[in-house]
This record gives C-alpha cells, sequence and structure tokens, in this order.
C-alpha cells in the first residue's frame, strides 16, 4: 500500500515522501543556512575582500589567548564531568529502581530548571561572601576567602554543573548494555575488582565515554552564558568574545571570522561523534 | 561483581556515598534560590537574618517582569505550536519517505541543535537587521521555531520509527481516506512522541537566552532577557523570587509531563 499521499507529491516532480519536509527545508534554509552562510561571507568582505580579519584573529596574542582558554575550559570541564558522571551512572545502572528514580528525578529537575536561574544559583553561592566561602571558614579549613568566582574555578563549578546530566543520562545505557555475565567471568577466572574494573568494565564503557566527552566538550567549547557570568575578563572564552565584537565594537568582520572558526571546530568535533555513536551502535550488536 | 548492585562490597558503600553527594550537588543550587527568595537580606546573606515575602511582592507589583512573563510565553507558545506542526510533517518525510538524501536530510534540520547558538544569534540578527525583523515579535518566532524544530522531530520521529505503518493501511483498505487514517489512526498513536514534542520546543523557547539577548528591544524583551540584564546590575533577591516562580514551574511541568505520560501511555 503505497497509495498516500507521498505518491502524489513524486508525481510534483519531488522524490517520493520529501514533499512533506518542504515547510521545514524553507524555514531551516532561509532563516538557518542563508544567514549563516551570510555571516561566514561576511568574514571575507567586511569591510574589504581579503583574508585581513582571519589574519588579525591570529596574529593578535589577545584573540590567540581566548582560543587556547576556550579550548583549556572545554578540556577541563570534559574531564572533570567524566570523573563525576562515571561512578553516578555506574550506580544509577545497577541501583534497586525505587532508589534510581530519585536521583533520576533530581538529575531531571536540575536539567529542566532555567539556566540562568541555575548560574544566578552558583554566581551567589561562589561570592567571597557567599555560602561556600563561609561554610569552609566557619569549619576552619580556611582562613580568607577563596576566589571562586570571575574566573577558572567559577567556570568550571557552573559548566560541571550544567553539563553532568549530558555526561550521565546516555553513561547509564552504556553500562546498562554490559552484560555482567563478563564481569562474573573475570572474577571466577581470579581477577582483583580492581584488574576486573580496569580491564573490562573501563575498556566495555569505553565508546560511551568517549562519545559523552565530545559532546560535552563541543557543547563546552561554544558555551556563551555560563562563562559570561561566572567567569571572570582575564579568561573569555570564545562565544563571549564573539557577541562583544559584534554587539559592542561592532566589528562585523572579526567577529564573523572568529564565529567560522567555532562553526569549522565544533561541525568537525560533531562528525567525530557521529562517527563513534554509530560504531558504538554496531559494535552493540555483537 | 561489579555490575552486581548486591555484591559489590565496600565499594558500594562509597559509590552510593558518592552518587548521594553528586545528587545534593545537583539540588543544592535550586533549594538554595528557593530559600533564599524568602530571606529577608538584601545582600544575600545566608541563613537569611529573617523571612520575607517582599521579594515576590516588587516582582508582582513591577509590569516590566510581568510583561516579559507574557512575552516570552506567546513567543514560545508560538514557536512550539509552529515547530510541532512543522516538525510533524517532516518527520513523515523522514521516517516513511524514499528518496535519497534523506540521512542528509535528517541531519540538516538537526544541526541548529548542535550549531553553536552564538553564530546562529549573530548571523539570524545580521540578516534580520537587513530585512527588518530585528527587535520584532516575528522575528523572535522565526528564529526560535528553528532553534525548537530538533527538539519538535526528534520525538516525533522516534514515536513514529515505532508505530507499525501497516495499521494505517488498513485503516485506507477499509475504506477510509490518506489523510483521514493518518489523523485518527496514527496521530493517535503517537501522542506521546507529539506531547514530548510540544514541551520540549516550548521549553527550548520559554530558556533561551543568546538569540533573545540580540534579538531584544527595549519594548520587547523576554524573560531570560530581564533576567540576564538584572544579573549583570546587581544581584538583586528580587531575581531569585523570579527564578523560584520559574523552578516552581519546572516542578509543576515534570509533575504533569509524567502523569500525562502515565494516562497517554494506557
Amino acid at each position: 500500500m503505497q497509495g498516500s499521499s507521498f505518491r502524489r507529491s513524486s508525481v510534483a516532480g519531488l522524490p517520493a515522501g520529501s514533499g512533506s519536509a518542504l515547510p521545514a527545508l524553507l524555514l531551516v534554509g532561509l532563516f538557518f543556512i542563508v544567514p549563516v552562510v551570510a555571516l561566514l561571507l561576511r568574514s571575507i568582505t567586511d569591510p574589504e575582500p581579503g583574508l585581513q580579519n582571519y589574519a588579525a584573529l591570529f596574529g593578535s596574542g589577545t584573540y590567540v589567548r581566548v582560543f587556547l582558554n576556550t579550548f583549556l575550559v572545554a578540556g577541563v570541564v570534559t574531564a572533570v564531568t567524566i570523573l563525576v558522571a562515571f561512578p553516578v551512572a555506574w550506580m544509577l545502572a545497577i541501583m534497586p529502581p525505587a532508589m534510581g528514580s530519585i536521583v533520576f528525578g533530581i538529575i531531571i529537575l536540575s536539567m529542566w530548571t532555567n539556566l540562568l536561574t541555575r548560574t544566578y544559583a552558583w554566581m551567589v553561592l561562589l561570592q567571597r561572601t557567599g555560602v561556600i566561602n563561609r561554610a569552609l571558614m566557619g569549619l576552619g579549613i580556611i582562613h580568607a576567602p577563596l576566589p571562586l568566582i570571575n574566573n577558572l574555578a567559577g567556570v568550571t563549578i557552573g559548566m560541571v554543573y550544567i553539563m553532568l546530566p549530558f555526561m550521565v543520562l546516555p553513561l547509564v545505557g552504556t553500562l546498562r548494555a554490559i552484560d555482567p555475565m563478563t564481569l562474573r567471568a573475570a572474577a571466577l577466572c581470579g581477577a582483583s575488582p580492581f584488574e576486573a574494573f580496569r580491564r573490562i568494565l573501563l575498556p566495555l564503557s569505553l565508546p560511551g565515554i568517549a562519545a559523552g566527552g565530545l559532546m560535552v566538550f563541543v557543547m563546552s567549547l561554544g558555551y556563551f552564558v555560563t562563562p559570561a557570568l561566572l567567569g571572570g575578563t582575564s579568561n573569555m572564552m570564545l562565544a563571549e568574545m564573539i557577541a562583544q565584537t559584534v554587539q559592542s565594537l561592532l566589528n562585523w568582520g572579526l567577529g564573523s571570522a572568529a564565529a567560522f572558526v567555532l562553526l569549522v571546530v565544533t561541525m568537525a568535533l560533531y562528525a567525530i561523534q557521529l562517527r563513534l555513536v554509530g560504531a558504538r551502535r554496531t559494535g552493540g550488536g555483537i | 561483581m561489579l555490575l552486581d548492585y548486591d555484591r559489590l562490597g565496600w565499594l558500594r558503600v562509597a559509590l552510593v556515598g558518592f552518587t548521594a553527594a553528586v545528587a545534593a550537588f545537583l539540588l543544592l543550587p535550586v533549594v538554595f534560590i528557593v530559600l533564599l527568595s524568602f530571606g529577608s537580606s538584601r545582600w544575600l546573606a545566608f541563613p537569611p537574618p529573617g523571612w520575607t515575602l517582599k521579594w515576590y511582592q516588587q516582582l508582582l507589583a513591577d509590569p516590566t517582569w510581568i510583561d516579559a512573563a507574557l512575552t516570552s510565553a506567546r513567543i514560545a507558545a508560538m514557536a512550539a505550536i509552529l515547530a510541532v506542526i512543522i516538525g510533524l510533517f517532516a518527520s513523515f518525510s523522514l521516517v516513511r519517505g524514499e528518496f535519497r538524501g534523506r540521512q542528509v536530510l535528517r541531519g540538516l534540520l538537526l544541526t541548529p541543535m548542535v550549531l553553536p547558538v552564538v553564530v546562529f544569534a549573530i548571523a539570524i540578527y545580521a540578516f534580520f537587521l537587513r530585512i527588518g525583523l530585528a527587535g520584532t515579535t516575528l522575528g523572535f518566532v522565526i528564529a526560535h521555531t528553528i532553534l525548537a524544530l530538533p527538539f519538535a522531530i526528534i520525538p516525533i520521529t522516534a514515536a513514529l520509527e515505532g508505530f507499525d505503518k501497516s495499521i494505517e493501511d488498513a485503516a485506507i483498505v477499509c475504506g477510509a481516506s490518506p489523510l483521514q487514517a493518518r489523523l485518527r489512526i496514527t496521530l493517535p498513536s503517537i501522542r506521546i512522541g507529539i506531547f514530548s514534542a510540544v514541551i520540549f520546543s516550548f521549553l527550548a523557547s520559554w530558556d533561551e537566552v543568546v538569540v533573545a539577548i540580540f534579538m531584544a528591544s527595549p519594548t520587547l524583551q523576554t524573560l531570560p532577557v530581564k533576567i540576564w540584564g538584572s544579573l549583570r546590575a546587581d544581584l538583586s533577591p528580587v531575581v531569585a523570587a523570579a527564578s523560584s516562580l520559574l523552578v516552581g514551574l519546572t516542578l509543576c511541568l515534570m509533575i504533569v509531563t509524567a502523569l500525562l505520560r502515565r494516562k497517554l501511555s494506557r
């Protein structure tokens, strides 16, 4: 039975079944592809044709520092997120469902809570006179307030908070797909728990860790809100720099060039991530 | 025995403890902001010296906050409706279409979710400046519909892939027109997917900050833009009150979603 409207669309000269995607294609083409391509063209034509914007971008110590800082923050955030997320995902994969659903509920609540609300909470918590500094001083662990905001520490705490769900949730799936028998077999063969972890559990969850980690890294590279509010002026990240260049300095050429660099890096890493997820899917069938 | 909860031994204590600590870390800012919004300290001292409702009174007495919330709701509702309708049509084509480049099309329609928002924000802002849509409701709705579209397409295609098309075909054999079969058989069957699409695409617009910062004008600003402005100016407890209301809204949404999902899946 192919008597649906699909056949009619092929009469109109369109490939079968593509017709109903037309509104979406028009919308995305006209208001996404066209503006993004126009922006990229602007990076080589504004103020005059040439590559001067890219020369300015890579020739200036200030901008190179922004690039390095962006990669540093994204790298640190990804590493910390993986370390924190793995044990949680591990427990969620094997916990009794009643206990697990409480943790899942908390993860969803934090994930669905407005991004600015969460960032605002961290701004207040991490202040010089904030709860965390007071608590640490009250406990006698530190004697002077730690600088926890407007620096790398603040951005890392805030970003890890936001990225955790994106790492935990897919990892739970990966860990649940591992057959517990493989570990029982390892134990029977005399492997210590540490050895079983290092040689069985970790390697088997590595595709999930890599895919999730790459996603967190890519998202962190282009993040705007949290770094802008929790970070300092001395360690600005790429997204904030792009926004500022365009909005305050009105330097569209330079801003477009920086946006193009961000786009290329993001898309390249995303392509790698897609291959990893694809590889995991086929690998899971074994 | 690392994947057997009952046989983890001492490791279980450590791992459960760690998981509880992370859960507390995830819950901390949400609870903290709600408590703070009732605290009487202008300087956000914690624990607060006393309890008060004055930040809520200030919030509700300020028409700019109410305006911003209504603007957000209006834009998010329109963007969600558009994204779900357009996404529904696109999903039929992505799941059932027989044409080359289907995967490319899917990738293309999902790209707005992957591309850093700031790149899209300045691109669409520049484009709208040129065609005169910057700072207009229409401009807002178009930009947010594009960002919401992937959040509509993903749950709908997932539901459609799980739906057996031969049921729809059976209805057509029994005399229903293709349109009738879709409206009365297929749509009700994928209702959970459509429902998720509505929620997620609404939230995608309601919470969106970056495009909104560029697109906002002095007369048209959404709630996130209003909060963003207040955060850059000072950390007034009024923001804590607004944030707490948003947390309350999130909780309601979670509960409604859970209940409706249970009801719909029956």
